[in-house]
């Protein structure tokens, strides 16, 4: 299905957006090892070339398909690498330390080195998978997973900064671990946020298919303990003598459920949400 | 008294809070990984030594319907509702009396602050702070003040009561909702369990695409209430629910039916609707019992003999049937189509292969509640998370120059940053 010349397009910017980001890493990387500004600031423009065509990507597959891009693990996984990308450059840009782009670039080209594996096929959609609630709730799981994993990399910074108090690095390009706490804090905000909406969407489109809004499938089950640990994390921050460390390490168990609950589910748990 | 209220603290407490949301965690889990709802047989043979036993123990087989985990939540409820009691007068006394000028005027110590050369009203507005208030503080000094989200106080109380809400809805469903399932093929009336209605498969349509794939289902339905003789019709496919007298009406499913017919020698004696799965007992011989397996619309083996079909249009259709007698296996085949399965001077044929519907017909009084619920807890996420409540406060010294303070909730360093920038941009920061 879909046209050949579009099809190509897309795989070849899909493989344009893999050799960006990973561009991108590697001058993070190196930026971050050799304190050069320079390549900081060039890490940022290939992270943000990267972001164009992995949106360019998907614009092209969705007009392939006729619909958007969320409907298997392939669509998802890429939707998702993308929801990092961008949640990345809107930190990187609102909080302007870079070094974040050194502990965000491995997580996006994991997830979408894990999309490179899956077979991109275009599949017609199953009758229950054609619903607007179901395009609201994937597109907002996208953005949910997107900040959780903005967390993700700044609470394990957070955590690495108590040991690399000594380095001269670390403390001219890292902020403070006050800091650090506050941003992730912003970030599992965002996140928590849209996470609830996608549980909620979810709800309903699950309640106009299945005739009921919650049956404690695998999947919802697992969305539900990653709300809750994100919920835990809240509460330790406001909490007298857990806030810091214990609240960084929930963050980051919170991103590792948030990748059980989109992959392990799938290949690990059968359920109704199996196919996506 | 006393005794009672430190309990009443501890259960109401963060600490409690936690350990419950550690513990729901974990039945989750469980039920996520353990298969739920199966018979004790499967848990005994499928986990070794005393898991098995354990599981049965614990509830663990059905984890989200046992009592422990009603009580766990009754418990998360019973916190979740202390919590907000135990606050409330705090949070009215702060949002009433928390923030004024004066409060803030007579404290320096411990805030962000910054120095502007001269008056800080542009800083003020990119600051986000629409209405500031001009006065003068004890000593006659010229002041400003401004407070903005006063509302973002009430940020986690506000989720709180929507997550009550969602639980309550939740809950009231588990013990008020109904669910009736009714399948059949175009033609068939069927009563929708003891509710006094009636539901009568007008059509069934599986709408398919180009490429063979099943684009939808949709079945036209007739509902009948047989005490008032009421009645009313209308479509159902997947994701459309028929909304009909306080109730939802979801196209669940389908399969294949067929015609059954029984002869005893040349004579018509039975005749039915079976779908597949289902069995038929045969009238006219006690014992004999006809069970329609399968259907394959184009029926073809593949290498090891195992049926299957090629494709889903009606080529070459076959019935996979078992037949018993006396509760043991008789014959079993694919029968093709226009052949009959004969046992004495007994004879049987399936005919007109079509789908059959699988409607479930729902009535849930709360979910509105839910839903509600679950609105007051994205709202409130959102007041708590970006309606930071944020005070920013001014002197004029009498050098001419202006000391700027400010605080906000959850901003910290951030907050502080970003006056400090602001500052800069502004123009006149003090040298
Ligand atoms: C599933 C259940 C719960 C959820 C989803 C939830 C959610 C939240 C959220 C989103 C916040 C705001 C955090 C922030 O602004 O950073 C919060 C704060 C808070 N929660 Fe909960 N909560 C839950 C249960 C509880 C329970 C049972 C208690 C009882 C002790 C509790 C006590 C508090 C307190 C004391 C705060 C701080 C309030 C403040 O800073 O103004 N929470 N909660």
């Amino acid at each position: 299905m879909g046209n050949p010349m579009l099809v190509r397009a897309e795989s070849a910017l899909f493989y344009a957006t893999m050799a960006l980001y990973l561009a991108s890493m590697a001058l993070y990387f190196t930026f971050f090892a050799l304190k050069r500004e320079r390549l900081g600031k060039l890490a940022g423009w290939a992270l943000l070339a990267g972001f164009a065509a992995h949106t360019g990507a998907l614009a092209v597959r969705g007009v392939c398909a006729g619909r958007l891009p969320l409907s298997n693990q392939y669509e998802f996984a890429t939707s998702f690498a993308w929801g990092i990308s961008l949640c990345a450059l809107i930190f990187l840009w609102c909080f302007r330390f870079r070094a974040l782009g050194a502990f965000i670039t491995p997580v996006i080209f994991l997830v979408i080195g894990y999309a490179a594996l899956q077979s991109r096929e275009i599949r017609s959609l199953m009758p229950a998978l054609q619903s607007n609630w179901l395009a609201v709730h994937v597109s907002t799981a996208i953005i949910a997973y997107g900040a959780f994993g903005v967390s993700f990399a700044v609470s394990a910074m957070y955590l690495l900064r108590e040991r690399m108090e000594g380095s001269a690095i670390w403390r001219e390009y890292v902020p403070e671990r006050e800091k650090l706490d506050l941003i992730s804090y912003r970030a599992v905000a965002l996140g928590f946020l849209f996470l609830t909406f996608v549980i909620i969407t979810g709800a309903i489109w699950a309640e106009s298919a299945w005739g009921s809004y919650w049956s404690w499938d695998p999947k919802e089950t697992w969305a539900l303990i990653t709300w809750f640990i994100y919920a835990i994390y809240l509460h330790l921050r406001v909490s007298r003598g857990w806030h810091g460390r214990a609240a960084a390490i929930f963050a980051a168990v919170g991103f590792v459920c948030v990748i059980f609950t989109y992959i392990g589910v799938n290949t690990l748990i059968p359920g109704i949400h199996s196919y996506a | 008294m006393r005794k009672v209220r430190r309990a009443a603290r501890a259960l109401f407490s963060m600490r409690a809070a936690l350990a419950i949301l550690l513990l729901l965690i974990l039945a989750c889990v469980a039920g996520s990984v353990i298969p739920q709802g199966e018979i004790a047989a499967y848990y005994e043979s499928a986990y070794p030594g005393r898991a098995g036993w354990l599981i049965l123990l614990l509830g663990l087989d059905d984890v989200f319907h046992c009592a422990w985990f009603a009580i766990l939540t009754a418990f998360l409820c019973a916190n979740l509702l202390g919590c907000n009691l135990l606050r409330f007068p705090a949070l009215i006394r702060r949002t009433r009396t928390g923030f004024t000028p004066e409060r803030c005027l007579s404290r320096w110590d411990g805030e962000a602050q910054v120095e502007t050369a001269g008056a800080p009203d542009a800083l003020f507005r990119r600051m986000g702070f629409g209405r500031v208030r001009a006065l003068r503080d004890g000593e006659g000094r010229e002041c400003r003040y401004a407070v903005r989200n006063r509302i973002g106080a009430w940020g986690a109380w506000l989720t709180h009561l929507g997550m009550l809400i969602v639980i309550l809805g939740f809950a009231l469903g588990q013990m008020f909702a109904v669910s009736y399932s009714v399948y059949g093929v175009p033609g068939q009336t069927k009563a929708v369990g003891d509710t006094g209605y009636e539901l009568t498969i007008d059509d069934f349509e599986v709408g398919l695409r180009d490429d063979e794939t099943v684009e939808q289902y949709t079945a036209r339905l007739t509902l009948t209430d047989t005490r008032s003789g009421n009645r009313t019709s209308g479509e159902a496919s997947v994701n459309h629910p028929l909304k009909r007298f306080g109730m939802k009406l979801y196209q669940n499913s389908t399969g294949w039916a067929a015609d059954v017919r029984v002869w005893r020698g040349e004579e018509l004696t039975q005749q039915a609707v079976l779908c597949a799965g289902e069995q038929l007992a045969v009238e006219d011989m006690e014992g004999l019992v006809l069970a329609f397996n399968a259907f394959y619309p184009d029926y073809a083996t593949d290498a090891s003999g195992a049926p299957y079909t090629a494709s889903s249009r009606l080529n070459n259709p076959a019935y996979l049937y078992t037949l018993y007698y006396q509760g043991r296996v008789l014959g079993m085949n694919a029968l093709p189509a226009g052949e009959r399965i004969t046992v004495e001077d007994c004879s049987i044929a399936f005919d007109a292969p079509r789908s059959y519907t699988l409607i479930q017909i729902k009535r849930d009084p709360f979910t509105w509640l839910a839903g509600v619920g679950g609105g007051v807890l994205l709202l409130a996420l959102f007041v708590a998370f970006y309606l930071r409540t944020e005070e920013l406060w001014a002197v004029r010294r009498e050098d001419g120059s202006w000391a700027v303070a400010g605080r906000s909730a959850k901003g910290g360093a951030l907050f502080q940053e970003k006056l400090k920038r602001l500052a800069k941009q502004t123009g006149r920061p003090k040298e």
